[in-house]
């Protein structure tokens, strides 16, 4: 700011706040453009979108989107996609709440190594380990099935989910477990009828989380699910429109909203959970 | 606890003896899918392997001689330490300043917010597709910049070797800005706002409250977003190129993580996919503490 020097800083001040204003609203447009880009193309034809990029459309058909929805065979496509994110999400939430359970009523040490164990996955980007798990696939005669993929996908997503929910239970006073133990409750019972109805808010944003993620995840759903349009999920759908020579725009735009739909359908119905799920996810990152 | 009565503590006890059983199944889980493949990694590292397929045979350390020796694999790795000293010195300070404009709530405040956000629920393969078709010779960048009488400008950015690596970056900060912003206004909305008073008073400008006070008592945090986009870049990047460029025009756009996935599933040669996997590893990982080092609270 060595240009300020010199004036007051209140004018400094205020130059400084309306440079600022008109830099997020570029960044702002910069967003946007691409995304006015994507919505009027996938209501033209080919050559409009070549000729005149900026231009609405002149009618509105939904030709594109029956197009894309054949051509890239997306019915499959949504349905695999939905089936893996709800089963991979539910096996997560079936490993994670009983794992942070463990780690937050076991006694002195113990509840703090395991939790390390899982916060050090964090540091553990699992594409690294993309070809050890197609081989881990092959071996158990999983490679390239929905049933492989769901049960993988969790694994990714245990250490971030584990220290949420971790945080969530710490919040509940050790004398309710006590008490409940007293009366000849099982660990079990006390799990699920007492710590389990209590860290639902827990349970949600991390499902939230984890379907988001899971939803589109591309590469190990490109490698490890595979590529037959029968069982493949709509994310490795998608870039098959692409094609080197004879790209339909109009076509690949529309396959992209189709995708997008449901994700931003949740959102528009819990934008508020579905924020604080990406913000605490991104925290604990 | 201690004034429990002996029945209690018995089957206080009881308890909690078994309770780490709890932790089992997702730690086993987690051993079968993710520490188990990165260890392997290792080995793999070492061994000959030229397909799926094949059978291996131990190799020793020929993979890492013949990867050291490799052209493509040096370009690879300028291509993705390039990609991190321009992806991220922009990134964060941007998203820092954006982040603490949000906390100011200006007018509009609310509508950049939800603008910002909107990356972060967009998949990689539909940011690849939205990308392929803004790049392409006849897209939205080339259409822009002829109707701001810049078209000497225009050329087919993913099939022009100066110009594919920077695309992909470009889509690295498009994507990465506004999402870490909004992770910075929300850190930075727990400040106390006393604090930005006592410095308002003091006669700071906005440019000083902003650098030599709030980024102090955030410094922690922005090593913590450091590292988040850190792996992003060095890893994640690997499917956008696979969409956009595949690594092209020749090896222009390659980054040691779309080498890793090309040697492996593009030309079989699984020993020295591994081994570059594991200098892309022990890079992330000297990456990481160089970062937090750097950030490291002085508190």
């Amino acid at each position: 700011m060595s240009t300020d020097r010199g004036r007051t800083p209140r004018s400094g001040n205020r130059a400084l706040l309306a440079l600022s204003h008109s830099a997020a609203w570029l960044y702002a447009a910069a967003l946007l453009l691409p995304l006015y880009y994507l919505i009027v193309s996938s209501f033209k034809d080919n050559l409009s979108v070549l000729d005149t990029p900026f231009a609405l459309p002149t009618s509105v058909t939904l030709g594109n989107f029956a197009k894309a929805f054949d051509d890239a065979q997306l019915g499959p496509g949504l349905a695999n996609s939905a089936l893996v994110a709800l089963g991979a999400a539910a096996l997560t939430i079936v490993l994670a709440v009983p794992a942070a359970y463990g780690i937050v009523t076991s006694p002195g040490r113990l509840g703090q190594v395991l939790e390390g164990i899982f916060s050090a996955g964090f540091l553990i980007p699992g594409f690294a380990a993309l070809v050890p798990t197609v081989l881990l696939a092959i071996a158990l005669n999983q490679f390239q099935t929905r049933q492989f993929l769901v049960a993988f996908l969790p694994s990714t997503a245990l250490p971030l989910s584990v220290v949420l929910l971790v945080q969530f239970m710490r919040a509940i006073p050790r004398e309710l477990e006590e008490s409940a133990a007293m009366d000849g409750a099982s660990r079990l019972k006390i799990l699920t009828a007492i710590y389990l109805p209590l860290v639902m808010p827990g349970v949600v944003t991390v499902t939230i989380l984890n379907l988001i993620n899971f939803w589109n995840e591309y590469l190990f759903a490109l490698i490890l699910n595979g590529p037959d349009p029968e069982i493949r999920t709509a994310q490795v759908a998608l870039p098959t429109l692409i094609s080197a020579t004879s790209t339909d725009y109009a076509v690949l735009a529309a396959g992209v909203l189709i995708t997008l739909l449901p994700i931003y359908l949740a959102y528009a119905v819990a934008s508020r959970r579905m924020e604080q799920a990406l913000l605490q996810g991104a925290l604990k990152g | 606890m201690a004034r429990a009565t002996g029945g209690r503590r018995a089957s206080s006890r009881r308890l909690s003896t078994a309770r780490v059983g709890f932790s089992l199944p997702a730690l086993l889980w987690y051993g079968l899918f993710m520490i188990g493949p990165l260890v392997a990694m290792f080995v793999i590292s070492t061994l000959d392997w030229g397909g799926f397929l094949a059978t291996p045979e131990a190799a020793g350390l020929a993979n890492y001689r013949k990867v050291f020796a490799d052209e493509d694999f040096w370009t690879a790795a300028r291509n993705s330490i390039l990609q991190l000293v321009v992806v991220l010195p922009i990134m964060l300070p941007t998203s820092f300043m954006l982040g603490y404009f949000l906390t100011l709530r200006r007018r509009g405040h609310g509508a950049l917010r939800i603008i910002f956000f909107t990356p972060a629920l967009i998949s990689l393969a539909a940011l690849g597709a939205v990308f392929y078709a803004v790049f392409q010779p006849q897209g939205l960048l080339n259409a822009g910049l002829t109707s701001v009488g810049l078209r000497s400008l225009a050329t087919p950015w993913l099939a022009n070797d100066t110009t594919a690596l920077p695309a992909i970056m470009l889509v690295n900060l498009w994507s990465g800005i506004g999402f870490t912003a909004i992770l910075f206004s929300t850190r930075l909305a727990s400040v106390p706002g006393e604090v930005y008073e006592a410095a308002s008073l003091d006669g700071c400008g906005h440019w000083r409250t902003m650098w030599l006070i709030a980024y102090p008592i955030i410094k922690g945090y922005f090593g913590v977003l450091s590292m988040l986009q850190f792996l992003w870049v060095l890893f994640a990047s690997a499917g956008l190129i696979l969409i956009l460029t595949r690594g092209g025009p020749g090896t222009s756009s390659t980054t040691l993580a779309y080498l890793m996935y090309d040697k492996a599933f593009v030309e079989s040669e699984i020993g020295y996919s591994q081994a570059v996997g594991v200098v892309l590893f022990a890079i992330g990982l000297v990456g990481m503490l160089v970062i937090r080092r750097t950030f490291r609270d002085q508190t």
